[in-house]
């Protein structure tokens, strides 16, 4: 047989199995794939809640991907007998308050856990972090009593209190995280250079740590915003937030599927915000602390 | 501008010593440079003048007045760091300007001073930048202005060539040494490395285990060692210390030969410090002892000789157009008048 030199070693090529280029697509095939099957799995939800607070409650129960688009049950909402709007202005409320006052007190912890050689520094620091790891459900009863006692239930006051011991420790961990990061000698200069402690934090520190500082706080502003547990104990009127408010939807009529998914949305729609924001300053926070 | 004064500086950490009741008077307007290996005390006596550590005992001044109880800030002195301290998210002028502001300096007088401090450093062009745009050179140089942008009592500087490179290390070794010529201010400067200190000081403290082994100009400190350790650790190649006794006014090694005149008293056990200079170098039989090559190197200004002395090894520095081959036999003669004994107990320098 007379075969050309460039079929044999053609040949041979397909003789040999998969090669080295091969593999590769075939890994990229199949790491797409299961990237493909992550996303349906998550978005499948909200793809479908987007859908039906556009949808008629006639519409709602349909799996219909076309459908005329309403935007009545945003205006349902807030109308009675659900005033989402008061919900969701405890909901602002709430977390804003509690973001504004967890981050500075968290700054301060941090800094001191930072920088300081404190009593008991370890212990503190386990015993804070011990705290998250206590499941609501079971310390929301003496918290029910305590409110009820000093009159502090259903009161916005009183879900800021409890927002802020739920995102302290965890605000504080992060924070001492991004100040840790921050070069002692940097703030040494600062001191040599004619500053007093409070300067150095001012003009050093916290614009150093600006971006762990915002990362931070729209973490707070998250758990806030969602919080839940304590939500739906500690209010039942007044105070009410916007997961508990949700709730509402239930009625007797069955569940209220296209105003539920409205509320949904209203309730998300700030949170893509804020992650969008997050991403940006996440990736700068976690690498300030190379500068050097 | 001032004189510092330390008298009896101590610094523990529990049964830790970093600095052990040291007394040391810097002169004003003194470029004095602490030298030492790591962990010798050198950079917390540095901190502790700063007001960056507390000492545990002693006192320190400043001029007339003692600033133990001192913030760093009311100290008035400047200070550049290993890692340039710099503040990264502050543009070059703003860095330079901060010691200016942060001090309540009036604004108009700010811009010239600080333009006049990036000039002295050669850093005009980058004011507009952030530290993270410069090289490793240029921010210590920004670190340098930040310093010198203000007339302080004292600068202080902890190793702030460590962390360049070889070439421009010395290229910025001798702008700092303009620099402290050109404003005269008494400096304090930390390093391990020997050929800074001998290049910058006028005096130089070389501290072992939180105490200063020997005070004195590079000249005193080169020609002159103190002890076993300053003698080890000024100069490269660094100084032979061979095994041997005295016996009869001559240097015996431990091998029985008798070598070179000494003055010094019969002593069955010294150590003799002779540097690879002031070695000869000659043909095989024409010096004092036939020694073999172990290795030869040619560093293109001279030639280094590592022979086989009995057990220990031995450099000598030969002329630059000299060759050699390992395995060859050689003879040195050793200059008598620059012989060094010690002790080998105590490490003392055995004077004539």
């Amino acid at each position: 047989m007379t075969t050309s030199p460039t079929s044999d070693q053609q040949n041979s090529g397909r003789r040999s199995g998969i090669t080295g280029k091969q593999k590769k697509r075939i890994s990229w095939a199949l790491q797409s794939f299961l990237i493909l099957i992550a996303i349906i799995i998550m978005l499948t939800p909200i793809v479908w809640i987007f859908m039906a607070a556009f949808k008629t409650h006639v519409d709602v129960y349909q799996l219909k991907l076309f459908f005329t688009p309403t935007l009545e049950n945003f205006g349902l909402v807030f109308d009675a007998p659900y005033y989402l709007g008061d919900k969701l202005l405890n909901s602002t409320i709430v977390a804003f308050v509690t973001v504004v006052f967890a981050i500075p007190i968290a700054t301060m912890a941090a800094y001191s856990f930072s920088r300081f050689e404190l009593r008991g520094e370890t212990a503190m620091l386990v015993i804070i972090l011990a705290t998250q790891f206590v499941p609501a459900v079971v310390i929301i009863l003496p918290f029910f009593v305590m409110f009820r006692d000093i009159g502090l239930l259903d009161t916005r006051l009183g879900l800021i209190l409890v927002n802020l011991a739920i995102v302290m420790p965890f605000a504080i961990w992060m924070i001492k995280g991004f100040i840790d990061g921050i070069p002692m000698e940097t703030e040494e200069a600062a001191m040599v250079d004619g500053s007093s402690r409070i300067q150095v934090i001012r003009n050093i520190v916290l614009p150093m740590a600006a971006p762990g500082l915002l990362t931070a706080g729209i973490f707070c502003f998250i758990i806030a915003w969602n919080e839940f547990l304590f939500a739906l104990i500690l209010t039942n009127k007044d105070a009410v937030t916007l997961p508990i408010g949700l709730a509402l939807f239930k009625a007797e009529e069955g569940d209220l599927w296209n105003l539920l998914s409205a509320a949904g949305i209203i309730i998300m729609l700030p949170m893509f915000v804020l992650a969008l924001i997050i991403r940006k300053y996440f990736v700068q926070g976690m690498t300030m602390g190379a500068v050097r | 501008m001032a004189e510092v004064t330390l008298k009896n500086l101590t610094k523990r950490w529990g049964d830790f010593i970093g600095v052990d009741n040291q007394s040391l008077e810097i002169h004003d307007k003194e470029f004095l440079v602490l030298l030492g290996p790591s962990g010798c005390g050198k950079t917390t006596t540095m901190r502790m003048i700063a007001g960056l550590e507390d000492p545990t005992d002693g006192e320190i001044r400043i001029g007339d007045r003692v600033v133990n109880d001192d913030l760093p800030r009311d100290r008035d002195v400047a200070m550049v760091f290993q890692n340039y301290g710099l503040y990264p998210h502050m543009t070059i002028f703003d860095n330079i300007a901060y010691p200016l502001r942060v001090r309540g300096t009036p604004k108009n007088e700010i811009e010239p001073r600080v333009r006049k401090a990036a000039e002295q450093v050669e850093l005009t062009e980058f004011l507009h930048r952030k530290p993270k745009a410069l090289s490793g050179g240029q921010r210590q140089r920004v670190a340098l202005a930040r310093a010198i942008v203000r007339t302080p009592k004292v600068f202080l500087m902890d190793e702030p060539l460590s962390n360049l490179d070889a070439k421009l290390r010395v290229t910025m070794r001798a702008e700092l040494k303009h620099l402290s010529r050109a404003l005269k201010i008494t400096t304090i400067y930390v390093t391990h490395d020997q050929i800074e200190a001998m290049t910058l000081a006028d005096r130089v403290a070389v501290m072992k285990n939180g105490i200063i082994q020997q005070l004195g100009t590079p000249d005193e400190i080169y020609n002159d060692p103190a002890n076993l350790f300053v003698a080890g650790f000024i100069g490269s190649p660094a100084m032979n210390l061979i095994n041997g006794s005295v016996q009869d006014g001559h240097f015996v090694t431990t091998g029985g030969t008798k070598l070179v005149r000494v003055a010094a008293p019969d002593s069955p056990s010294v150590v003799l410090g002779v540097r690879a200079d002031d070695m000869r170098v000659a043909e095989e039989g024409e010096g004092d002892l036939d020694v073999r090559i172990y290795a030869f190197e040619n560093t293109g200004e001279a030639t280094l000789l590592t022979v086989q002395w009995g057990k220990q090894r031995v450099i000598a520095k030969g002329d630059r157009h000299l060759r050699k081959d390992q395995d060859d036999i050689v003879s040195v003669s050793l200059d008598s008048d620059h012989l060094y004994l010690f002790d080998p107990e105590t490490g003392d320098r055995i004077k004539r």
